[in-house]
């Protein structure tokens, strides 16, 4: 049928095409019978291999986070060890939620359908409780595996407390500082022990000169135009403002109504008055952010994942040889308590839509090969790659092979779709050279004993929903505009209270009654 | 064109022409910026930040993006649904610009104003998406042709340069013998070439230039063409993504390596704009023709 | 030739003019049966892919959710409507929305008409045809290229503008963060990418002129700025109104992506645009139905704009586009 209705098109313009032949014709130059081979999806032609049992078919809709789709060679032998017959289709990640809301609508999701992030997770949350995804809870204690994933970071992932999705695992708090260990370690300052020597880093880093060529041509701090992922909610953790949403007198009530907020916004306008900071962070991507950092004009990233020190340093050695980084993340706050918030656990989520899985006994299929995935053999090969090809093991550690282009090329697409955490999957953790990552290793596990949880996470509220994007917005634009200078803390709170009345307060509700 | 040897023509001649290499050389900087950012490193594309001419010279970009043949297929996809898409679209708007741009035709203003009214009105993402499914265009190359083969704005701007040519040489043909296909392609045709050269190329940029349709009607990677990638390479090198995260996992691809597929996606549509060049000059034939 | 549209047809009407008799339009209807048949493939893509997914409208009236299809999803009447009339921003964002507009039209417009003469009158064809190419090359880098090299150029974080009006003893400019400054820049990257491109539009009808034309205006002593004036820009005159016309109808289109990659928190109140808006309070929270109503309500104002000038340009004697 599908053949047909595009043959009669094709009849319709071939036809049309033989009537310019009036008036004697040869000026024609239709050529569309030249036609780019129309080809339908005629599926792998991957041999079939006779076993007992024949392979699952499973198609995958996933992001695609590297420059181009990854060729073959993990599918293949993810095929082979899972016994199943794949077709991962990839998308673009920057258009990945047009794509996933088109195919959802006219219900052409595929068997497994991966979500971007936390953000399209909520957006799905209607549907989800409308029922149109399997509900995996009850299955999952059937398989091994599947049940060794962590009960507090599934119960973020429910909906109205049922178990919908599988989880791909992130550490809970991998932000701190990556900072300039040469330009410390030569103005004589060592990593800032609270806020106020975090201030003087800064300060010292702009104005005595650290790269020692005799201009005042360097600044301490480097942000970018992100509240979250950027410097400020880091700063504000250590500050002691609460992840998001905070317990005020029993009440669950929004960060920004915390005074530590305020001293938080209060650091970044004195930080960005005094020049300690790039001028325009409200407007640097985080390109032009992570450029400042490795052209060696600042000597502070925070916010950021520790764990891209790695990345920073290769790039920042290419200019200038002798630095050296170094990662920190306990900065304490004024009260000398240290926090860091944490993110929920997972940064994505697969689900099962009902529109493609038919029935249970597919669903477990599937299941079991997301089973087989959280074994150390597969998840290994799906996050590393292939051994001796894209890694090797060095003290029970995977070490990633001199070619990095070969692996970004075969492998990094499959990264982010690894289900679980190492804890759980029993992939290997990295093998780290670069102390500073070394440390941030460190770090990232010393963060989480200290480390504070939005306790909206797994809460539901409608109204969040509808709006809080938009909503999110005031106080973002407000907090900038404080940093700025352009509203005081009288014109903070008349924000607050627009954010109140435009469906704030009902969030408020909404979250203490599901509390 | 004509010339003019008085000194005020001469003057007038010489102001334009400083004033045109001026802007030219505005317009032009920043693309020269990208193409000698794809031939140096991404240290000296960090150091010194509008590298116009590379102090160090690489050609690791290009080696990085011709390490596989994607790019080929994809450059290859691009260039055959340009080709082809344009042909189509030319036919099918020629055809429909000329029938509303005789005077003579009853019921051409209601057909006009029903395809302005298409430029102003859009169904939305998904009911398209359907009427593609429906015709079992999903995954098939004709997704990235039909779906978009007539632009109303082409379609108007098309009819425009039709009305212009005199209705007498039309009516001569007529007595002639031939039948209004005939007209079109003898006669309407052959006397309108700045047009359709205009028009095609204003076609060959849209496919070109289109991924959208792409991402919604094309499941297979193997089938994307080159602007895909493109935008893809773009927007994580640029880091604008504000749904950004602080995921490690992914370190963005060098800049030089955007700067690179910047340059090997335009260059094959930059250099069509020359080859129609030449038949801006053919119009002339209409005034001869005329007189 | 002109008799059969002299009478401006106002608003289109579903009905043909009244005829002297019926006999006559079909005498003139089976002569032009060709005519016909050319439009009907162009006839059959516009009913296909864009008057039947039209349907996909009608979510501006309901609470659409994807898994209920659009026949399914509950109706509620104009609500969408008046949540956006309602909205606190919303005369602040449609005002901002119609000053970017009105700067397209004002600033950007006669820009492409412009450098279009100047470059015909360009001696050689060699220099013609480079400088054309030249100009026209911006166009195809994308906004996001374009945003990101005019950050390097004018950030106060070490940016070239910036530098030199320090060396120069000038106070350093926040182009990038002050409102005062997002319109001048979002219209000069608009002349930018754009300028080059709109010529070629216009070299076009320029190349269809009767060169006899000059010859003779030259012989009458015409200098160049008289034979521009007399002879080019009347020639192009209706190609100019027709790009007008559509260029009205696309009034509130002010390019999402372009304007969405100038936006910040602190120039906001000047940059929110409806279609950045659609992004922030729709697409991103996945509100369909809200979103299709913004972009209807869109329509009808472009509609409305598109049929004014229409009428008025008639009324001037010109074609129109319909």
């Amino acid at each position: 049928m599908k053949k047909k209705s595009f043959s009669i098109l094709l009849t319709a313009l071939l036809t049309f095409s033989v009537m310019l032949s009036a008036c004697s014709g040869g000026n024609n130059s239709s050529k569309e019978k030249n036609d780019p081979a129309p080809t339908t999806n005629g599926g792998d032609t991957t041999a079939v291999v006779v076993e007992p049992e024949a392979p699952t078919e499973i198609k995958i809709m996933l992001p695609l986070n590297t420059t181009d789709t990854p060729p073959d060679t993990i599918k293949i032998e993810l095929e082979k060890l899972t016994n199943t017959k794949l077709t991962y289709q990839f998308f673009p990640a920057d258009s990945y939620e047009e794509k996933l809301n088109t195919s959802f609508a006219t219900g052409s999701l595929p068997q497994v359908t991966y979500l971007k992030n936390q953000a399209t997770f909520v957006q799905m949350k209607e549907s989800i409780k409308d029922g149109q995804f399997w509900e995996i809870g009850p299955y999952l204690s059937e398989f091994p595996n599947l049940s060794k994933l962590k009960p507090e970071i599934l119960n973020n992932t429910k909906v109205d407390g049922k178990l919908y999705s599988l989880y791909i695992g992130r550490p809970l708090a991998r932000q701190g500082i990556i900072y300039r260990k040469d330009w410390a370690d030569k103005l004589g300052i060592s990593a800032p022990a609270n806020l106020d020597e975090l201030y003087e880093m800064a300060k010292a880093f702009t104005e005595q000169d650290p790269d020692g060529n005799g201009q005042k041509d360097t600044i301490g701090v480097v942000d970018r135009n992100e509240l979250y992922y950027g410097a400020f909610k880091t700063i504000s953790a250590w500050f002691g403002t609460p992840n998001t949403w905070g317990e005020k007198d029993g009440q669950l009530a929004p960060e920004f109504t915390f005074s530590q907020y305020v001293d938080t916004m209060d650091f970044f306008k004195k930080l960005r008055d005094g020049g300690y900071m790039n001028q325009d962070f409200a407007a640097t991507s985080k390109t032009d952010a992570v450029n400042m950092f490795t052209s060696g004009k600042a000597g502070l990233y925070i916010g950021g994942s520790m764990q891209d020190i790695d990345t920073l340093n290769k790039d920042l050695i290419k200019n200038y040889p002798d630095a050296v980084l170094d990662t920190h993340s306990m900065v304490a706050g004024p009260d000398g308590k240290f926090a860091q918030w944490m993110i929920p656990g997972y940064n994505n989520v697969a689900l099962f839509p009902k529109s493609a899985v038919k029935d249970e006994a597919e669903l477990k299929k599937i299941l079991g090969f997301f089973d087989k995935m959280m074994t150390p053999e597969v998840a290994n090969l799906m996050f590393w790659g292939i051994e001796g090809t894209h890694y090797t093991v060095v003290d029970g550690k995977a070490k990633p092979g001199d070619d990095k282009e070969l692996i970004e090329r075969e492998v990094k697409g499959y990264k982010d779709s690894v289900i679980g955490e190492a804890e759980t999957n029993g992939m290997y953790q990295p093998y780290n050279i670069l102390p500073g990552r070394i440390h941030a290793e460190e770090l990232v596990l010393e963060n989480v004993k200290v480390g504070v949880a939005d306790p909206t996470a797994a809460l539901d509220s409608a109204t969040y929903v509808e709006k809080g994007v938009e909503l999110q917005q005031i106080i973002t634009d407000a907090t900038y505009k404080y940093i700025y200078g352009q509203i005081d803390k009288a014109g903070f709170d008349k924000e607050v209270e627009s954010w109140m009345s435009r469906g704030g307060a009902q969030i408020i509700e909404e979250y203490n009654a599901a509390k | 064109m004509v010339e003019d040897r008085s000194i005020g023509g001469r003057l007038f001649a010489a102001f334009n022409f400083t004033l045109l290499a001026i802007i030219a050389l505005i317009t032009v900087l920043p693309f020269i910026h990208v193409v000698a950012g794809s031939f140096t490193t991404s240290a000296e594309l960090a150091a010194n930040k509008f590298v116009l001419i590379p102090k160090v010279w690489s050609l690791d970009a290009y080696k990085f993006i011709f390490s596989t043949n994607t790019i080929f297929k994809a450059m290859g996809v691009s260039i055959g649904v340009t080709l082809i898409g344009t042909m189509v679209s030319m036919l099918l708007t020629a055809l429909m610009a000329y029938g509303l741009a005789r005077r003579d035709l009853d019921g051409r203003n209601v057909v006009n104003f029903l395809v302005v009214f298409t430029m102003l009105f859009h169904g939305g993402m998904i009911p398209t998406f359907l009427v593609v499914k429906e015709l079992g265009l999903i995954d098939s190359y004709w997704a990235l042709i039909l779906p978009s083969a007539i632009s109303a704005f082409n379609m108007i701007i098309l009819k425009n340069f039709f009305q212009n040519i005199p209705e007498g040489l039309e009516e001569s043909a007529k007595i002639d013998g031939c039948t209004d296909f005939g007209i079109l392609f003898k006669i309407v045709l052959p006397l309108s070439m700045p047009a359709i050269a205009t028009i095609s190329l204003f076609y060959a940029v849209t496919y070109w230039n289109n991924y959208m349709n792409a991402i919604l009607y094309l499941d297979d990677s193997a089938k994307w063409p080159i602007q895909v990638l493109l935008r893809q390479i773009v927007v994580l090198a640029s880091g604008m993504d504000h749904s950004a995260t602080l995921d490690a996992t992914n370190p963005p691809p060098d800049q030089t390596i955007k700067m690179a597929v910047i340059v090997v996606a335009t260059i094959p549509i930059l250099s069509v704009y020359p080859f129609m060049q030449k038949h801006f000059a053919k119009g002339a034939m209409l005034g001869s023709m005329k007189g | 030739m002109q008799e059969v549209t002299a009478q401006p047809s106002s608003a289109p009407k579903l009905k043909l003019k009244k005829y002297k008799s019926n006999s006559e339009l079909k005498k003139r209807v089976w002569r032009n049966k060709w005519l016909y048949v050319m439009l009907t493939p162009g006839v059959l893509y516009f009913i296909i892919f864009k008057y039947f997914p039209m349907y996909g409208l009608i979510i501006s009236f309901q609470d659409y959710k994807p898994y209920q299809g659009i026949l399914g999803s509950d109706w509620v009447g104009l609500k969408h409507f008046q949540r956006l009339f309602t909205e606190p921003d919303f005369l602040n964002i449609l005002g901002n929305t119609l000053i970017l507009f009105g700067l397209n039209i004002l600033i950007y417009f006669p820009i492409p008409i412009i450098l279009a003469l100047m470059l015909n009158e360009l001696r050689g064809t060699f220099f013609k045809r480079f400088f054309q190419t030249l100009v026209y090359i911006p166009h195809f880098l994308s906004w996001v290229i374009i945003v990101s090299i005019s950050f390097v150029m004018v950030t106060m974080d070490g940016g070239i503008i910036n530098e030199l009006l320090s060396y120069f003893g000038f106070q350093k400019v926040n182009f990038l963060l002050s409102p005062g400054w997002f319109r001048p820049m979002y219209i000069i990257q608009v002349i930018w990418r754009e300028a080059g491109w709109g010529t070629i539009i216009y070299l076009a009808s320029i190349a269809a002129i009767d060169p006899g034309l000059y010859e003779a205006a030259r012989m009458d002593g015409a200098g160049r700025m008289r034979q521009i004036w007399h002879i080019t820009l009347p020639a192009i005159r209706g190609v100019i109104i027709t790009l007008f016309i559509l260029k009205i109808g696309s009034v509130l289109d002010l390019g999402f992506e372009h304007v969405y990659l100038l936006l910040n928190s602190m120039n906001r109140e000047v940059a929110e645009i409806i279609d950045t808006y659609v992004y922030t309070a729709g697409m991103r929270q996945g509100k369909f139905s809200y979103s299709t109503a913004i972009g209807f309500f869109k329509s009808i104002i472009g509609l409305i704009m598109v049929m004014s000038v229409n009428k008025l340009s008639k009324k001037m004697g010109e074609d129109g586009v319909y």
